[in-house]
Formats: structure tokens, C-alpha cells, sequence
């Protein structure tokens, strides 16, 4: 049995038949084509996977893609600003906040998660919101420090 | 006044917007249309077996399945410094994990169904599972055709055993000098294997089109040795170098890891296999925590000479490495770390001995340190041993022994000009060395920890960069070379250096990722080897251009080239104040005369760079006669840390490292490695903890049982301390530092956890489990 | 990344809908926040022939508070309850609990619900609702049933859950006498990580205790020696050190790969020591505040 669902990706209308067991970071990449979202573990623990549903952030790689019927999925495209950088983004590259790039999407999409919830974040409440983003090149502070920076 | 315009500056990074927009294409990223097949991997339960025989027949049965390979379709031998390792394990399976076959189908949950049905019959063998074991004379050998092997020259394997390759290093008489020293401290160490866990999984699609063409897309590190091991081990089948192309993509994180081949010959044979049609493998996280290289185990037997005043006179050390079931890159982890293994210390006399043993546990390969790291502990942490001994600072014992230029190195060479006394100074200074700190909760004991650390880019005496430079119409450059961006801001520094030469901005160089077809020839990234290799032939390439441009300008209008310079992307000239020819005018379509004929046409420049005074041919017995490396990268780490004295948690409350990289070419860029090396060697110290059962299977492959750090774990205050003593035919002086920052790591906190609580913790990882329990077994005596 | 094998995906508008799919189909499984049910479809550990996703019914997405029950939704994700007012005022260890689960990704999804009912041993739900001797309500076609937390648990990844039954909620009848309590992780470090030892200490005003220990068995402990010999003492430095002697009798944690027996040993004596100051201290209103990390 397939199912068709309807859901907002990044502002657009989806309209898409799913099967049963499809999992949505699966359905986003291989079907409709939106790679920012990556699959490190395919566990969810290392956050490569992050999306955003209804605008807070979830593993992707554990979600089927047929739960996002009816909800707003937001994945990195859809936080620059109208297809530029945010303020975010601009603070991370004057920070040098990445460097393979890879875990780049799932921490900007969890930052985000942050801001929009708290404007102005402690460093240790920076620290937790990005804690299920693993990175392995840069050791974080880098990180860290372009949203501190950001929000002072 | 700053001579320099780029060089030294900290220029944002060329591909940061790429990466934090999305729009960075990794290996996993790439489309390749409906025809793709997937490939699944049969892997072996046992770590040590015969294969009797291999049944596909129910598998090939399944709908979807288009083809299922083994061995026997395969049957050749690659490596990169010795011929060890089967595509797919021939007669004999020699680690849990090892591919035997591998199903390929339509889509990947087809060959995952059918690849179950892939019957394998095994006779078990014993799994040899420490070194121990290994070099018991009775042991089963791991590799009985080990003497029929190739390999690299300077690889000593002895036949008839598990010893793949056995360095010696001999300088003066050890013995001698150890009966005339005054104390004779000798010790072991043990550091078990680690794993990289860069956050992309190796993959990798192969394309063997109907013109016998073979391209392969990697997440790679060594897009050309890829091509050079994949022509070499399929040349039975005709394939030739031009035959194939290898095309990377950036890389999600290497470490090492992604260099060298590992599992990319999986997906080179499936598309052989399958002519015409791509073929992915895809790693899961699994698979990347066992069947890619892993960083080996060592157990290191150190045995110091030493004079009631601190001066080291003489070193024993014997480095017994698990260096797991194929050595065919991890030889050379031995080898170089053997060569460099007194550390940076004058040491008259010498005798190392670091043996390469197979076991039945995954291959060992290079990771960040190249078994330096692994030694380094050891070494590092004896010292702190010896000083207390003998009743003097640490620091002032390193700072007596720390080698100076003109120093012998244990293989005879003399030592250059560095900045390892700058380094301790500033180092000690930093951390306030010999200030002791009391926590005020009793439960907190504070302690500090001081190492010295070095390394020099271990590769073979012919690794050798170059480069291609090619202008656009707007004097926007393009810059080709096959290094690889794994995220050290690689593409950047080529782009400040060919900035710098030229007068054109780094906004306006493009650095592009590798295709073997286009770009010119590289031998790896790794080593910490290619800001000076790799730079060197960029720099050339950038002058190369600029010598065309001005010898076009002087033909063409007559301005003697000596005058000439490049600035704000013009040519000037130093007679002639309002002479200024804009780059973009003539760099493609040359300089026009008056009647109406032109000069030049596109500007291209080609640059090269490769040692040519390095040898790895040495005396067997004692390595003396070689010029084994090119230079070291020194420095000094220190760490303060605050331990709970009942859980056994370490806080890091600050963590300082100086290196001596030559130039900083970009210094945001060196702070950035040092950043991340520190707290990927912290981990391996504090968190890692790979383990295996009796029977060789890992038992914590994934990120729940195997624990990186996160954002929560890290450091309060690092602080990173460049040095500058230049590399004298480096990129203006500049040397690498990538992975000299992860080595410290782990004796630091051996030597801070000793200071806090007077417990001299010998094996690594230090969890908080173990700091517990020593203390309190301490507390209760 | 492929779930291998296929089913039916159904998100129900009522719960007689979901009773009607359990007779429909031979093997039906419930989805609520899907963070432990998906990594069980990917390695096949389970095999239903329809998922029935639950999040479709509003009625259990409820945090109420009356009449002195708390009450929670088996939809309630662990960031709701971080956010949750009546969780703050009422039941405040909840949150403290909440906050060291996983990370926001997961917490965003994840549900109390789903954590006792996978049961794993080193759940992190599990001591706190045991200590509060929380009732699940569980619905079936037949009708409602509480099971009280002491039966619930009935082994590693068993629950008294029978075929034909959902978790509509948890519901916990709180004391009213003033208390203080404390939740305590062990973790391998700072990060997210699947507890070593757990621990739950409940301290009330008339001198009464409770002590639940997590991930030390199959199931949470109450470590009733430790609970009878706290009785009716105020808290001193001698009897905090009789009632760590007792935890050796108490417990008879395993080595596993995440950490050996003894350090469970040793550390579920100095979480005693720290959770049961904890504990008191909150009695008599004073820090740590609730949602410190208190190891």
C-alpha cells in the first residue's frame, strides 16, 4: 500500500506517493532530490541527518517519510535568506566554524532551532542545542563562538 | 611593513560558502541516472578461516539481482607499499568483517535480501588476536605466502612468521652506554586501536563503460595512488592507467582514513563486473568501523639511560605494533614512526626495533599521526616517570634533552634549524607551569601535564606534487592540482599562495576538487605533506605564469621585464609610474600591436615539486646511510585538568599547543587544526575505547558504544601558539602542521592525571571508569 | 539507510480506528515518536505488517494536572515536558530526566511512552515513573486497565503490555506532602549516551524515601533495604555512609562494553551519596534548582 502525502518542503508544495517503509531522509535525498541532508549513521546519532518538522529539528534518518503528511519540512535551503546567507551562516564563515563541511547542515538547522526559540543563548545553552551534532574536525569552539558572537 | 599581501593573512576560507549554503557536493551527493546498481558486501563472520566454498546460486535467484562476484572473478593481489590484500578474500578470510563476495542488484534492498542468501562454508582457523600471540613460535600464520609478497625495498618481512616488517635502528652501542649511565629506567605502554570516524562514510560508484573505460568517483584522500592501485591490480585484465579515472568530490573528514584504498576496490570490481552500468557501494557505520583502516595497537617496551643531572644518554625501545590483517599501508606507519621513535630528544645512543605484526583484527592504516601518536604516549609518559626519579621539573628535563639544530637524528642525519626551544618556553609560560592550583571543592584534585612532540611527513622518497594554473577572461584564475580539501582549508592556502604571486585576490581563485583526467598529478593528501609539496608546485605554477606575462609584455610592447611587477591585478612597471595593463585585457586573447596583429594568447602555468634529496635506502641492520625524511614539525603541548576524584571525570579547564609550522600561511586555518587535533586526540585518551570479543568481532561499532566528543565535552580554553621558524625550501617558509596537533593529546593527560593524583595510568584509553577505580583502590591501601 | 522490508503505513484519527487495524492485521506495531521504532525496522529486530502512527490523536498529547493526578500523554515528546509549566511546578524530576535524554534532535520526537515500552534496561523513564509509582493506562478494544510501574516492567525489553493494547498515558497520583528528589545519569562523559547506572531519590517531608536505581538490571530496582533503613531519619553524614554500605547488597549490576560491574558498583554508591544531599536539600526548598546536571 502507498500513500500519498502532501507537505510543505522549504515553503513548497510536495505532492508525493510513498511507500510504507520509506524512511524521509531517504525520500528527501534519493527522490526529490534535496542533498543537504546527510546520512552519517543512519542511527541518529551523529545529527548529519537533522531536517526540521514544523520548525523544530528531528533525526530524519529516523522518521518515515510518510509522517510528514500535512507538516512544514525545513531542511538547510530553506533558512538562508531568500537564497543568500543568514546572519548565521555569514557568522560561521567569518568564523571559520567548518571545515569538511559535512556536519555543516544538521548544526546550522539545530542553531536555528535555538535562535528562534532563545535570541540570546548562553554558551552553555549553545553548547546542548548543538550536543546532538557530532563534528569531528573542528573540536566545536569555532562553532560556538560564531553564534556567540552573533548574539551579543 | 608586512611584505605580504595573502600569505600570512587569515582569508576566509574559498569553499566556506560552498559547504554552509548546502551546495557541496560530497560522494554520496552525486546522481548517476536510473541505471545504477547498488552493490551489497558479504562479509565474514570468523576472523581467522579457510573458505571451502562459496554458493551464490540462491542469490543470483532473486529478482533484482543482476550479478554476484567473489574472489575467483578477482583474483588479484593491491597494496599500496606491499602486494597483501585481495579484492575479495581468496582462499582464506582474515578478519570478521572482510568481503567475500558482494551482490549486486537493482537497488539496494534486493542486494541486501540476496546478499543473506550468499552461502559461505569456512573452516575456522584461531583467530590470532594480540601480538603476543602472534609471535609465539607455534602461532598459525596469517599469511604463509608472506615471502612471495612485493613490497617497497626498504620493508624487511620475515618469512615463516606474523612479522610483515621489522625496522631497526641502530646508533652507537646501547649497551655500553647504558652500564655507564647512571640510572636505567625501563617500562611498558600499551595504546589500543582507535578509529577515525570521519562524519562521512566511505563511498564509492564505478562506472566500466562500453569503452573499456574505468572511472571511479571516491571520497577519497589519494585520488591518483587510487588510480595508480587500481590500474596495477587490474592490469591482468588489460586496464592500463589511461584506462582509468578516479574523480573526488569534497571529502566529509579523512584523517587518514579515506587514503590509500580500502574498500573503493570493492566498488571498481562491482562496475567491472558490470559493464556499462554505475555500480555504488555505500559504507554503513558499521562497515566504516571495521572494514577501513583502523589506527593499530602498540605495546611499547622503553628502556631509558639516563645521568643523575638528566642528560639522556641512551634509548631501548621496542615497539611490538598490532598492525591487524593486511600491513599493506600500515607497514609504513611503522616504519616511519620506528625511525622517528626517540621523540624529539638528543639521544646518543640508540636501538629501536618496530615490528610490524599481522593479527586476525581489521588492516591498520594511517590516521592523523602515523604512529606518533601511538608512541608518543609511551615515550612522553616515561619521561615524567624518569624526572620524578630523579627529583627534577619535567619541563627543565625536556628543555635539557630537546634536540637542536645540528642534533643527530637516530637515523644520521643532522637535525634543521626549529622552533622546539620557542615552543616549551612559550608553552610553559602559557599554562604557568610550576604554579600548583588547590581546588577549593575537596572532591576536585588539579593537575598539569607538559609533552614535547614532533613528526616529519612520512611517504616514499619520490612523492610529488604539481600543479596547473589557468587564467579566465575576467584574470580570474583557475588553479588545478589533485590535492584534497578534507576540510584543512587545503584549497585556500593554494589559492593565497598563487594569490601573493600574482597580485589577483583569493575571491578570485578557484580551487577545484580532483579528476585524475584534468588534474595534474598528486601523490596523496596526507602526511601532513601538501601545504609545503603541494604548495611548492603552486607557487611555481603562480611564477611560471607571471615569468609568461612579463616576457609577453616585454615582446609585445617593448617594457624591459626586470621593471615589471604584478599589482591589483595589472602589470606595472618601476621606470614607467603610469604604465598599467589590466591582466584581463590580453591573459586569454594576448596584446594587441598596431597593426592590428596580436601577441600571446591564453596564459597557462605549470609548476612541479618534488624532493630530490631524499632516500629510503639505509642499512637494514641499522637504518644509518638513508636520508629517510624530508623535515620535522616540532612543538610543545601542555594541558591543566580537573579531576573528580569519585566519578573519575576529567574537566579540561585549558589546553595550550604551540607548533612550529615554518609561515602560517593562513593563521586562522593552523588554529582551526589545532583546535580539532587536540580534542580528537583528547578523546582517544578519554573516551575511545574500541573493544573486541574472544573471537575478534568489534563489539561497539557505531557512535552509541564508540563515544567522540560533542559540543558538551569540550575544552573551556584553547589556546593555540603558532611558531615561525621557516622551512628553508618550503612556500615561504611554510611546513605542515595537520596532524602534529592530535599527538600530544594523550601523554598530556597521562602526566596531568599523575600530577592530580599521583596514579601513572600505562594503558590508554584513561576513561573515568578507570581514574575511579585506581583511586579508589589508591585511597583504600 | 533501506528499511528492507515493506508495510502499510496508517495514521488513525481515533483509537477505535487503531483497535480496528489490530483485528485487520497479524502484526501491527505502534509509531509514536519512532526514535528506537525505526532503528528496529532498519535491522529487521522487528517485522509488522503495519505501522499504526498514533501522533494523529490529540487526546494523547495532554499534560493535565487534577485533583493531584498528573497525567501524560503517550504522545507527550520529552521537549514538551522540558516545556511543560505543570511538569515544572508538579513533577520536576521529570524534567530533570527529560533534559538528559538524548539530544533536542531526538528529544523533539521521543516520548516517555515509547522509552517504557521499548524497555531497555538503561531507559531513562523507567526509575522515575517506578519511584512514583506511576499507573500506565493502557487502552484495548475490551476496554481500560492501569498497570501499575512495579508490574509493568517485566524484564529487559519485556512489558506487560498484551497483544491488542496501546499506552494511552501515564499517571502518576502525587503526594501532597512536601518532597524534594533528584535524577542522576551516568554517563561515559558529557555527551548524550545510554545511561550506565540510573538513579531516582525521592526524600519526603514525613521522613519517608524512596531509591530506584536504572540500568543495573533487567528492570528498575527499588532498593528497598536503602529505602527501609532511610526511614525516619533526618539526614546526617553517618547515615548517608550505612545506607552506601547497603548498595552492594542492593545491586548486583554486569560488565558490559560500556562499562565494567564494578564501576556500576562504585558509582552507584557515590550517586547515592549525591542524590540523596539532593534530594534533601530540594525537601527544604533549597538548589541544586530541578534540571541541574547533578553528575
Amino acid at each position: 500500500m502507498k500513500n500519498e502525502i502532501k507537505f510543505l518542503l522549504n515553503g513548497e508544495q510536495v505532492i508525493i506517493e510513498v511507500a510504507g517503509n520509506e524512511v524521509l531522509l531517504e525520500m528527501l535525498r534519493e527522490r526529490i532530490g534535496v542533498k543537504s541532508p546527510k546520512c552519517g549513521c543512519d542511527k541518529g546519532d551523529c545529527g548529519t541527518c537533522t531536517v526540521m518538522i514544523n520548525g523544530k529539528t528531528v533525526r530524519s534518518c529516523l522518521v518515515l517519510a510518510a509522517e510528514v503528511d500535512g507538516a512544514e519540512v525545513t531542511t538547510l535551503e530553506g533558512v538562508m535568506d531568500g537564497g543568500d546567507l543568514s546572519p548565521l551562516q555569514k557568522s560561521f564563515l567569518e568564523h571559520n566554524s567548518f571545515q569538511c563541511g559535512f556536519c555543516a547542515p544538521g548544526v546550522i538547522l539545530s542553531t536555528t532551532e535555538l535562535l528562534n526559540k532563545n535570541p540570546h543563548p548562553s554558551k552553555e545553552q549553545i553548547k546542548e542545542a548543538i550536543a546532538g551534532n557530532l563534528c569531528r574536525c573542528t573540536g566545536y569552539t569555532p562553532i560556538i563562538d560564531a553564534v556567540t558572537d552573533l548574539v551579543k | 611593513m608586512d611584505k605580504f599581501k595573502y600569505i600570512g593573512k587569515s582569508v576566509t576560507r574559498i569553499d566556506g560558502k560552498v559547504k554552509i549554503s548546502g551546495a557541496a557536493q560530497f560522494i554520496e551527493d552525486m546522481d548517476f541516472g536510473k541505471n545504477l546498481l547498488f552493490a551489497e558486501v558479504v562479509e565474514s563472520p570468523y576472523a581467522h578461516a579457510l573458505i571451502n566454498n562459496i554458493d551464490i546460486s540462491e542469490a543470483l535467484k532473486v529478482p533484482g539481482v543482476v550479478k554476484v562476484i567473489t574472489g575467483k572473478e578477482f583474483p588479484y593481489k593491491f597494496g599500496l607499499y606491499m602486494h597483501d590484500r585481495h579484492v575479495f578474500a581468496l582462499k582464506r578470510v582474515r578478519f570478521v568483517g572482510e568481503q567475500v563476495a558482494a551482490v549486486i542488484a537493482r537497488d539496494i534492498a534486493t542486494a541486501k535480501k540476496a546478499a543473506k542468501l550468499v552461502k559461505v562454508d569456512y573452516t575456522e582457523l584461531t583467530p590470532v588476536l594480540s601480538v603476543e600471540q602472534a609471535l609465539d613460535k607455534d602461532c598459525v600464520l596469517i599469511h604463509p605466502e608472506l615471502e612471495d609478497y612485493f613490497h617497497v625495498p626498504w620493508f624487511f618481512p620475515k618469512k615463516k612468521s606474523n612479522v610483515a616488517h621489522l625496522r631497526k635502528i641502530r646508533k652507537g652501542d646501547v649497551e655500553k652506554a647504558f652500564a655507564e649511565s647512571d640510572f636505567v629506567f625501563e617500562d611498558t605502554y600499551t595504546v589500543p586501536r582507535y578509529a577515525h570516524c570521519a562524519i562521512e562514510v566511505h563511498g564509492t560508484i564505478g562506472l566500466y563503460d562500453n569503452s573499456n573505460r574505468l572511472t571511479v568517483w571516491t571520497a577519497s584522500q589519494s585520488p591518483h595512488t587510487q588510480r595508480n592501485l587500481f590500474a596495477e591490480a587490474f592490469a591482468p585484465l588489460g586496464i592500463t592507467h589511461k584506462d582509468v579515472r578516479v574523480i573526488s568530490p569534497f571529502v566529509g573528514g579523512g584523517f587518514g582514513g579515506k587514503a590509500g584504498v580500502s574498500m573503493e576496490i570493492i566498488g571498481a570490481a562491482c562496475a567491472i563486473a558490470c559493464k556499462g552500468r554505475p555500480v555504488k557501494v555505500n559504507w554503513s557505520r558499521a562497515q566504516e568501523f571495521y572494514n577501513t583502516y583502523q589506527r593499530q595497537g602498540i605495546t611499547g617496551k622503553l628502556k631509558l639511560g639516563i645521568m643523575k643531572d638528566g642528560t639522556i644518554t641512551a634509548m631501548d625501545n621496542v615497539l611490538y605494533w598490532d598492525a591487524g590483517a593486511y600491513v599493506e599501508y600500515g607497514a609504513n606507519v611503522v616504519n616511519a614512526s620506528g625511525l622517528s621513535a626517540t621523540g624529539p630528544y638528543r639521544v646518543p645512543h640508540v636501538s629501536i626495533d618496530s615490528v610490524c605484526i599481522y593479527t586476525n583484527l581489521p588492516p591498520g592504516g594511517p590516521y592523523r599521526g602515523f604512529g606518533y601518536s601511538e608512541f608518543l604516549f609511551g615515550l612522553e609518559s616515561h619521561l615524567n616517570e624518569v624526572a620524578k626519579k630523579l627529583g627534577i621539573d619535567p619541563v627543565e628535563l625536556r628543555k635539557k634533552n630537546a634536540i637542536s639544530e645540528g642534533d643527530i637524528l637516530t637515523y644520521g642525519c643532522k637535525m634543521h634549524p626549529n622552533g622546539l626551544k620557542e615552543a616549551i618556553e612559550k608553552v610553559e609560560k602559557e599554562i604557568e607551569w610550576g604554579k600548583k592550583e588547590v581546588s577549593k571543592d575537596p572532591n576536585i584534585a588539579i593537575g598539569k601535564g607538559f609533552a614535547l612532540f614532533w613528526k616529519a611527513p612520512a611517504m616514499p622518497p619520490n612523492a610529488g606534487s604539481s600543479a596547473f594554473l589557468k587564467f579566465n577572461e575576467d584574470a580570474s584564475i583557475n588553479i588545478l592540482v589533485s590535492g584534497m580539501e578534507i576540510g584543512q582549508g587545503y584549497l585556500t592556502v593554494m589559492a593565497q599562495i598563487a594569490a601573493e604571486v600574482l597580485s589577483i585576490p583569493p575571491e578570485k581563485i578557484r580551487v577545484e576538487t580532483p579528476d585524475t583526467d584534468r588534474n595534474p598529478y598528486e601523490w596523496q593528501t596526507v602526511a601532513s605533506h601538501i601545504t609545503w609539496g603541494c604548495g611548492n608546485a603552486v607557487e611555481r605554477a603562480a611564477k611560471d605564469a607571471r615569468n609568461q606575462i612579463f616576457e609577453l609584455v616585454e615582446r609585445a610592447l617593448d617594457k624591459p621585464k626586470d621593471s615589471l611587477y604584478l599589482e591589483d591585478e595589472c602589470v606595472k612597471s618601476t621606470i614607467e609610474s603610469n604604465f598599467k595593463l589590466p591582466l584581463r585585457s590580453f591573459i586569454i586573447n594576448g596584446i594587441q600591436k598596431e597593426d592590428g596583429s596580436y601577441r600571446g594568447g591564453p596564459i597557462l602555468g605549470r609548476g612541479m615539486f618534488m624532493p630530490e634529496y631524499t632516500s629510503a635506502l639505509s642499512d637494514p641492520e641499522t637504518s644509518q646511510g638513508g636520508k629517510q625524511n624530508v623535515h620535522y614539525t616540532v612543538g610543545a603541548s601542555a594541558i591543566k585538568i580537573e579531576i573528580d576524584k569519585r566519578t573519575g571525570k576529567i574537566r579540561i579547564p585549558k589546553v595550550v599547543l604551540a607548533v612550529d609550522c615554518g609561515k602560517a600561511l593562513n593563521p586562522d586555518l593552523v588554529r582551526g587544526q589545532v583546535t580539532g587535533g587536540l580534542l580528537q586526540g583528547i578523546a582517544t585518551v578519554l573516551y575511545e575505547d574500541m573493544r573486541f570479543d574472544e573471537k575478534g568481532r568489534m563489539l561497539n561499532p557505531s557512535f552509541s558504544d564508540y563515544k567522540i566528543p560533542t559540543s558538551m565535552d569540550v575544552p573551556d580554553e584553547i589556546v593555540p601558539i603558532i611558531i615561525e621558524v621557516p622551512q628553508h625550501d618550503g612556500p615561504s617558509g611554510a611546513r605542515g602542521m595537520g596532524e602534529h596537533t592530535m599527538i600530544p593529546a594523550a601523554p598530556i593527560i597521562a602526566n596531568a592525571i599523575d600530577d592530580a593524583l599521583g596514579i601513572r595510568i600505562k594503558s590508554m584509553p584513561v576513561t573515568a571508569e578507570k581514574v575511579a577505580l585506581a583511586w579508589a583502590k589508591k585511597n583504600a591501601e | 539507510m533501506a528499511i528492507v522490508n515493506n508495510f502499510d503505513y496508517v495514521k488513525p484519527k481515533s483509537l477505535k480506528s487503531v483497535f480496528r487495524l489490530f483485528k485487520q492485521y497479524k502484526n501491527p506495531i505502534i509509531l509514536a515518536g519512532g526514535t528506537d521504532l525505526l532503528d528496529m525496522l532498519k535491522s529487521g529486530a522487528v517485522v509488522p505488517d503495519v505501522v499504526i502512527d498514533i501522533k494523529g490523536l490529540n487526546v494523547l498529547k495532554r499534560i493535565t494536572y487534577k485533583d493531584g493526578v498528573l497525567f501524560i500523554g503517550a504522545c507527550v515528546t520529552y521537549t514538551e515536558l522540558i516545556e511543560s509549566k505543570i511538569i515544572k511546578k508538579r513533577c520536576p524530576i521529570i524534567l530533570e530526566m527529560a533534559k538528559q535524554v538524548a539530544s533536542m534532535g531526538v528529544r523533539n520526537r521521543g516520548t516517555m511512552a515509547g522509552n517504557i515500552c521499548s524497555a531497555v534496561p538503561c531507559a531513562d523513564s523507567s526509575p522515575v515513573l517506578l519511584a512514583y509509582n506511576a499507573d500506565i493506562v493502557v487502552k484495548s478494544s475490551s476496554g481500560e486497565r492501569s498497570i501499575p510501574a512495579e508490574d509493568w516492567f517485566v524484564g529487559s525489553r519485556k512489558t506487560a503490555l498484551k497483544k491488542g493494547e496501546v499506552v494511552r498515558g501515564i499517571s502518576i497520583k502525587l503526594e501532597e506532602q512536601p518532597q524534594g528528589a533528584s535524577f542522576l545519569k551516568l554517563g561515559r562523559y558529557e555527551g548524550e549516551d545510554l545511561a550506565q547506572v540510573n538513579l531516582v531519590v525521592i526524600a519526603l517531608k514525613d521522613k519517608t524515601y524512596r531509591v530506584v536505581y536504572g540500568s543495573v538490571a533487567p528492570v528498575p530496582l527499588r532498593a528497598r533495604k536503602i529505602e527501609s533503613f532511610l526511614k525516619g531519619h533526618d539526614f546526617y553524614k553517618a547515615v548517608l555512609k550505612e545506607a552506601v554500605a547497603l548498595v552492594e547488597s542492593e545491586i548486583k549490576p554486569i560488565s558490559d562494553v560500556r562499562a565494567s560491574k564494578e564501576y556500576r558498583l562504585h558509582m552507584a554508591k557515590v550517586m547515592l551519596e549525591i542524590g540523596l544531599e539532593a534530594a534533601i536539600n530540594r525537601l527544604s526548598g533549597k538548589k541544586p534548582v530541578y534540571g541541574t546536571k547533578l553528575l
